[in-house]
């Protein structure tokens, strides 16, 4: 118990998470953009992203409690804190990790004016809630809950390792309308979930009953589904868990197909609307499946003494271990192997965006092309939205933001974000084009790097790219 | 010209992220971490009726009658290392007027007794039974010598018996755990 307390507070200090890339969005400067909206406007004529450096983006959170609050050097007892933080946090709480490394990434704009985009990243995706009852139960135990009924449907968790494969199309369709599609092949090598549990754990005083408690397991109705554990379980040593993790993530594991959408359509000449929705797809899971499940009710009230006349030598009755095949028959655990599919997080993004301040590039005045046109500017401010599908529900974020380039070569955009995990989140991001090398770095929570034990959560994301733009 | 100036913004962006830190903090207190969840939990229960005290068939009485049952969970590790007390908790009512006594005796797999403790039970009435609470706190060498344990013989005697006798006796129980894991 203690090592599993252990491995979330690992989790909090590691990184804490979601999915939002709020700075990188819009950002057009960044090729990486694309991959947040695939009909975002597209500057450059060719990309190519350094391998294995064109993104990297750690995403970590906890909804309801940082490093800090727990391992705070204070003058009250760890065990205090935790206890004070478990009774604060609600069900609606989690901690979530989001990792992608993108592999290789490359784009060109051909003769028909489309700008094709394509690459393979990996990514990885965790979620746990907060089983607040079953906290409860482990750190209190059942004597002061007489009565009460732990809910043990609050367990809810999901994870994967999975790879993507993705291409996509991005076209101008006239001056005030730019589209993009792009599909993506998603390899699993490794997924489990836990969802849409049920049950609940009693323990009632009787008054009139046949023992003192009843222990009571109601309406149980709880499975995990896993996919690729069992080639891992059988994997003998750590290289052969690598060798079988790598090749389950090239096409050996289980397939899935997801598109992206996404659109920008500017208003005038000041105006821009953007948005998107991300990994519209799902995961089928026929390989290597293995899922538990547990659904039935049972009561106990301890171990009937019936006193049978037992002649000497005779087995007495094996009384407890009548009360586990019981047991095991209304609530047991049955292993199955049925296939499922999974429905990747589904992510939507949205913005609205003024353009002001000096003009640069396209759109001046005088250009005949673009006479009602928008118009490029060194400054914008806007709004965002951001929202991923989550097993309980999207978990929103709104940004406010505000873009300056400062010369042509280097851009800036600031965020005022409000998510889950606080009001208080600052981000920031630069973009460099240095001749035709294109350096970026976005990083959120910036008011708490002074100490990042407070931060509920920490996002960041830099790359490195060969980029030639149009101009 | 330009290009130098990109150089003292990016400084300071990623000297915030170098300059990152974590404070304050003492991880070290990760060691003091300790669940102490007391469960509580049923034991065992029976009712005998004063015809148990009496054999028909012979027409004598059997003044003594006992049951075991296992009880495999004191002895795994998991007990032996996580449990720092138990508290048993006995609840008897008695209508048989006779008193007994009662004998727990808990035994290892090769049956060697590791812990025993017992209790007498008061006379009542079909009419007006009596209860009589019994409590044992283990802890401590006690409780060393308890999570040996696996089994527990319950054997519960009448003072006397004859074939006119009536009533019930009948036991509840629980045990608190008091964990800390």
């Amino acid at each position: 118990m203690k090592n599993i307390l252990l491995c979330f507070i690992a989790l909090w200090v590691g990184d804490l998470f979601s999915q939002n890339k709020e700075v990188l969005y819009g950002l057009e400067e960044v090729p990486q953009n694309l991959l947040l909206n695939p009909g975002s406007k597209v500057p450059q004529k060719f990309h190519f992203g350094i391998p294995f450096l064109s993104q990297i983006h750690i995403n970590g959170g906890a909804s309801g409690v940082s490093v800090y609050d727990i391992f705070q050097e204070s003058s009250t007892d760890i065990n205090s804190r935790i206890r004070d933080k478990i009774f604060e946090m609600d069900a609606k709480d989690f901690f979530t990790i989001n990792e992608q490394l993108h592999i290789i990434d490359f784009g060109w704009l051909a003769k028909n004016e489309i700008y094709f985009s394509g690459g393979i990243y990996q990514e990885l995706d965790f979620i746990s809630y907060f089983p607040k009852d079953l906290a409860i139960l482990a750190w209190e135990g059942n004597q002061q809950y007489l009565g009460y009924d732990f809910d043990l449907g609050e367990v809810s968790t999901t994870g994967e390792l999975l790879t993507v494969f993705h291409f996509g199309a991005n076209k101008k369709l006239n001056e005030n309308l730019t589209v993009g599609v792009r599909g993506k092949i998603y390899s699993s090598a490794l997924q489990f979930q836990s969802k849409n549990n049920t049950g609940t754990f009693t323990t009632r005083e009787t008054t009139d009953g046949i023992n003192i408690y009843e222990h009571e397991l109601r309406d149980i109705d709880v499975s995990v589904q896993t996919s690729g554990y069992t080639s891992l379980r059988d994997a003998d040593g750590s290289s052969e868990v690598i060798s079988e993790i790598v090749g389950r993530s090239l096409f050996g594991g289980n397939l899935g197909i997801g598109i992206d959408l996404g659109a920008t359509y500017d208003i005038g000449r000041n105006w821009t609307v953007s948005g998107s929705l991300l990994d519209l797809g799902a995961v089928f899971h026929t390989n290597a499946v293995e899922n538990y499940e547990s659904k039935g009710n049972y009561t106990v009230n301890g171990i009937e003494l019936i006193f049978p006349p037992i002649e000497g030598g005779e087995p007495t009755i094996p009384y407890f271990s009548n009360i586990e095949d019981e047991f095991e028959r209304e609530v047991g655990i049955d292993t199955l192997n049925t296939s499922y599919t999974q429905l990747r997080p589904l992510k939507v993004n949205g913005a609205i965006k003024y353009r002001f301040g000096r003009r640069v590039g396209a759109g001046d005045d005088c250009d005949c092309y673009n006479m009602g046109g928008a118009i490029e500017t060194n400054q914008s401010v806007g709004v965002q939205v951001f929202s991923v599908f989550r097993p309980k529900g999207p978990q929103l974020a709104g940004t406010l933001f505000y873009y300056r380039r400062l010369w042509q070569f280097l851009s800036t955009k600031a965020t005022y974000t409000i998510d889950p995990y606080s009001k208080s989140n600052v981000g920031l991001g630069l973009v460099a084009d240095i001749g035709k090398f294109n350096f970026y770095i976005a990083a959120n929570n910036l008011l708490r790097y002074g100490n990042i034990a407070k931060a509920k959560s920490v996002s960041l994301q830099l790359g490195f790219n060969i980029k030639i733009n149009e101009q | 010209m330009k290009t130098n100036l990109s150089v003292p913004l990016l400084v300071i962006l990623v000297s915030i992220l170098l300059t990152a830190c974590v404070k304050d903090t003492d991880f070290d207190e990760a060691d003091n971490i300790a669940l102490t969840p007391v469960v509580e939990l049923d034991l065992i229960y029976f009712i005998l009726t004063a015809n148990d005290f009496f054999d028909a068939d012979t027409s004598n009485p059997r003044l003594t009658v006992s049951d075991t049952t296992e009880l495999p969970f004191l002895e795994e590790s998991f007990a032996q290392e996580n449990l720092k007390r138990a508290d048993f908790f006995f609840k008897f009512t008695n209508s048989i007027p006779r008193n007994f006594d009662i004998n727990f005796q808990f035994l290892n797999p090769d049956n060697t007794e590791t812990y025993s403790t017992q209790t007498s039970v008061s006379q009542g009435t079909p009419q007006n039974p009596v209860p009589t609470d019994f409590s044992e706190i283990v802890e401590g060498e006690d409780l060393t010598e308890l999570t040996k344990a696996s089994k527990v013989v319950v054997t519960v005697t009448i003072e006397s018996s004859n074939e006119n006798l009536e009533g019930e006796l009948n036991l509840k129980s629980k045990t608190t755990y008091y964990l800390e894991l």
